[in-house]
């Protein structure tokens, strides 16, 4: 079943674009990426589906319902963490909390306990008197403690420290078991590497590719590096799926692609003093994508 | 009902800040009051040497602007300039304000329709002006009995101090109008001076000249003390005038809030 | 400089509403006069000239003489004042909380500028404001009480009225000024300024309609300069001068003085 089905969504401000044509589905129970540089139209397409602003053409639906004409209906369900997190100020954190939970008609001081105590978040202060990080992690408890069954995630690791991060991410993982459906929008690829199953590439209003996150990795290649005791022949590694091979002194590097352990025998059969195999971040991947016209 | 009590704790302090202004200022007015009625009967007998028609060119007769009712209603203008100036605020903010905090993202993604959003701020307003109202009722009326020497018409002091809500409404519709159909307002307090004193001087110039057709333009004109004090009735045509504004401008507000475009920051 | 024109730039369509307002106002209240039967009321000053203060401060008429152009200029002239008064207010107050109320303070005061150069900058641009919505007020009375005047001059009367507005604006701006400098929260700067505004105007009428008050004129600036001394008697009174003067040196120095050590609310 398809959590999220966006069908032709368009959206102009005016005359300037904010997405063309944009489509795409997400399946329940997975982590959907939703990636691209600044300014390419995420936020714009995740504030059509709250129906905080309105398509200019084309539709969403969120649990199989329009976004639009049953928005408060299927918000019941959803969590939101805008990118950018601001709050009533003259609020304490807890205030907000509850004040937030009072929408959705269950009790949830249990779940702001528990959440509070894993991000380490201190309820009696003053929201105004919270710096950046720990604003947004009022965000994040606030996006959660209804337990809704849809995340919608705008950015939201920017602001958290490592630890946070990790935290957060364990966090997800957890509810995403519990089978909660999360759309996970960033510009950082590494985070979507680490979390998401399928990622959208969005780039100047438009998607430009919609791939498994698994599909994208067996097709990539490796980049070998490595440093030899006594010199080799050029020609030792000119076997197949190896390109761009480069050797100054005692460093060869070159990029791989094909079975992996066709490569670990051949440099098994010489001396070498180090080597690394590097995966490449899906940053190689897609740099063209952010390059390229 | 929980957005109407956020919406009431965000707007307490204003409201007891209001209110006891208004108070103040009203015990500080009406006090003057007996000092005033005894050089104001020396104008009675001069008045009274002049005819009718030259009278006339008042606008009010010469009993109501010496007798306690005719004071009360001159002190009673500035106390509504006060209060429009409040509902303005109110209503000007009840939307910009969730625009400029930034706020709106919280509360438009939460699951209740944005009418309900409308409502509930709607009312809430409403219910601030109602307690700063009945604040300034107690108040005007308690201080009115201890400084009026003469018995005056308690049911006309009434009808004249209500006004004061009826004016307030009009003015908190026409704000909310105008916070839902501007993108994004930066000073709510710049907003709302500039379109209540725009009323109030167009209604100060009314009264000056005495110009029948700028009554229309200003609500600070549709509830005329004198015309009530004359007549023991508030004009209907006026009445009919200020419910269109404020029903007007309210379905506007509605219409406008559902569709606008909630931008992101 | 640069902080100044950007100031100016900012402020530029704020300030031309404020002038288009002004100018519709005296050119519709003007009109009015010339439409109204004023022109001919002369039995009607006789009646006004007759009463005890307080009534006539209820007609708004007081002194003035309503057959002259100038005259009801001067009746009229309070709500030239108000506005004066209510767009200093604004512009002191807004134009250094406006900084931390649009979060830009942090942009402002990471660059190499000291915040008494901020404030200088500030304070010039508002005073620039201030005195072209002034200038443009004046330009606007001439030409139109002048219009009506059939022939008298009244051009010295309205620069005598003009510049007591200015002393009125300078006040008012840096009350404001003063507040956003010194509330540690900017927000309420607009709110406190407006309110002592309104609260000195309300003052000011309370005093014409019960003279025994009249040892309170000192607090409130919409005494210091009455349009009818200014128009009918004695000119400007040094008292108030030097007040006003006083007054406007002690909000700027302490708005320098508070700006340099708050804390921004960021």
């Amino acid at each position: 079943m398809n959590v999220i089905e966006v069908n032709n969504l368009t959206k102009y401000y005016g005359k300037s674009r904010g997405i063309i044509d944009v489509s795409f589905d997400v399946e329940e129970g997975e982590i959907f990426g939703f990636i691209g540089p600044n300014g390419a139209g995420k936020s714009t397409t995740i504030r059509i589906l709250l129906s905080l602003i309105y398509p200019t053409s084309g539709s969403a639906k969120i649990f199989g319902k329009d976004c639009i004409n049953y928005g408060p209906e299927i918000k019941k369900d959803i969590g939101y963490l805008p990118s950018e997190v601001f709050y009533y100020d003259n609020m304490k954190v807890i205030d907000l909390l509850k004040y937030s939970a009072s929408f959705y008609k269950k009790d949830c001081s249990k779940r702001i306990k528990e959440l509070s105590e894993m991000m380490d978040l201190d309820l009696n202060k003053r929201i105004d008197d919270l710096s950046y990080g720990n604003r947004k992690k009022v965000g994040i408890l606030q996006g959660l403690l209804h337990e809704p069954k849809l995340l919608i995630l705008d950015e939201p690791t920017s602001g958290l420290d490592p630890l946070m991060q990790q935290r957060f991410f364990n966090l997800l993982r957890e509810e995403n078991k519990k089978g909660v459906t999360i759309l996970f929008s960033s510009h950082i690829l590494s985070e979507v590497q680490k979390l998401c199953n399928r990622v959208a590439i969005i780039k100047e209003g438009r998607i430009i590719s919609l791939e498994k996150i698994s599909t994208l990795r067996e097709n990539s290649y490796k980049k070998v590096t490595i440093e030899v005791n006594s010199p080799v022949k050029g020609e030792y590694f000119s076997i197949d799926g190896v390109s761009n091979l480069e050797m100054k002194d005692n460093t060869i590097s070159f990029l791989f692609k094909g079975d992996t352990n066709l490569i670990v025998k051949k440099i098994a059969e010489i001396s070498i003093s180090d080597v690394t195999i590097e995966e490449p971040s899906l940053e190689e991947i897609f740099m063209h994508y952010y390059t390229r016209g | 009902m929980n957005m109407v009590l956020h919406e009431l704790k965000s707007c307490r302090k204003s409201t007891i800040v209001w209110a006891i202004s208004i108070a103040l200022m009203t015990i500080f007015f009406l006090s003057l009051y007996p000092s005033f009625s005894s050089s104001a009967s020396l104008v009675k007998k001069i008045l009274e040497g002049y005819p009718e028609p030259v009278r006339k060119a008042f606008g009010i007769s010469i009993d109501d602007v010496t007798k306690f009712l005719g004071f009360y209603s001159y002190m009673f203008s500035y106390v509504v300039l006060l209060g429009a100036i409040q509902a303005m605020n109110y209503g000007i903010s009840a939307i910009s304000k969730e625009i400029k905090l930034k706020t709106a993202d919280f509360l438009i993604t939460k699951p209740v329709r944005r009418d309900e959003v409308l409502t509930s701020k709607l009312f809430a307003s409403l219910i601030s002006l109602i307690i700063t109202d009945i604040i300034y009722l107690v108040t005007a009326f308690i201080t009115a009995e201890s400084v009026a020497k003469e018995s005056f018409n308690i049911k006309l002091f009434f009808m004249i101090s209500v006004t004061l809500f009826f004016v307030q409404v009009i003015f908190m519709s026409i704000g909310i109008l105008l916070s839902t159909i501007m993108r994004k307002i930066k000073s709510t307090i710049s907003i709302s001076l500039g379109v209540v004193f725009a009323f109030y001087i167009i209604g100060m110039l009314q009264a000056t000249l005495n110009d029948k057709a700028m009554k229309y333009i200003t609500p600070f004109k549709y509830f005329d003390a004198g015309y009530i004090i004359k007549n023991s009735s508030y004009d209907m045509t006026f009445v009919i005038i200020s419910l269109f504004v404020v029903v007007v401008s309210i379905l506007l507000s509605y219409v406008f809030f559902l569709k606008r475009d909630i931008y992101a920051v | 400089m640069n902080i100044y024109l950007r100031e100016m730039k900012s402020s530029r369509k704020s300030l031309f509403i404020w002038c288009i307002a002004m100018i519709v106002f005296i050119a519709a209240a003007m009109g009015k006069y010339a439409a109204s039967s004023y022109v001919s009321g002369q039995s009607l000053n006789d009646i006004i000239s007759k009463m005890p203060e307080a009534v006539k401060s209820m007609f708004g008429a007081d002194r003035f003489d309503l057959s002259k152009a100038i005259g009801f200029y001067g009746a009229m002239f309070i709500y030239v004042v108000l506005m004066a008064a209510i767009h200093a207010s604004l512009i002191g107050s807004n134009i250094i909380s406006k900084e931390e109320d649009d979060k830009t303070a942090e942009f402002l005061m990471s660059k190499p500028v000291s915040r008494a150069k901020v404030i200088t900058s500030k304070l010039l641009a508002a005073i620039t404001n201030i005195a072209v919505f002034n200038i443009i007020t004046m330009l606007s009375s001439i030409y139109f009480v002048g219009y009506y005047s059939k022939g008298e001059n009244v051009t010295d009367d309205v620069i005598r009225l003009m510049i007591g507005v200015l002393f009125l604006q300078l006040i008012f701006m840096s009350l404001g000024l003063c507040f956003s400098a010194f509330l540690k929260n900017p927000k309420l700067a607009s709110p406190c300024t407006v309110g002592i505004m309104l609260a000195t105007y309300i003052l000011s009428l309370a005093i014409d309609i019960n003279s025994h008050l009249s040892g309170l004129k000192y607090l409130t600036p919409f005494k210091y300069f009455d349009a009818k001394n200014l128009i009918y008697e004695k000119g400007f009174e040094i008292i108030y001068i030097v007040l006003s003067v006083l007054i406007i040196s002690v909000f700027i120095f302490a708005a320098y003085v508070f700006y340099q050590k708050r804390d921004l609310k960021i």
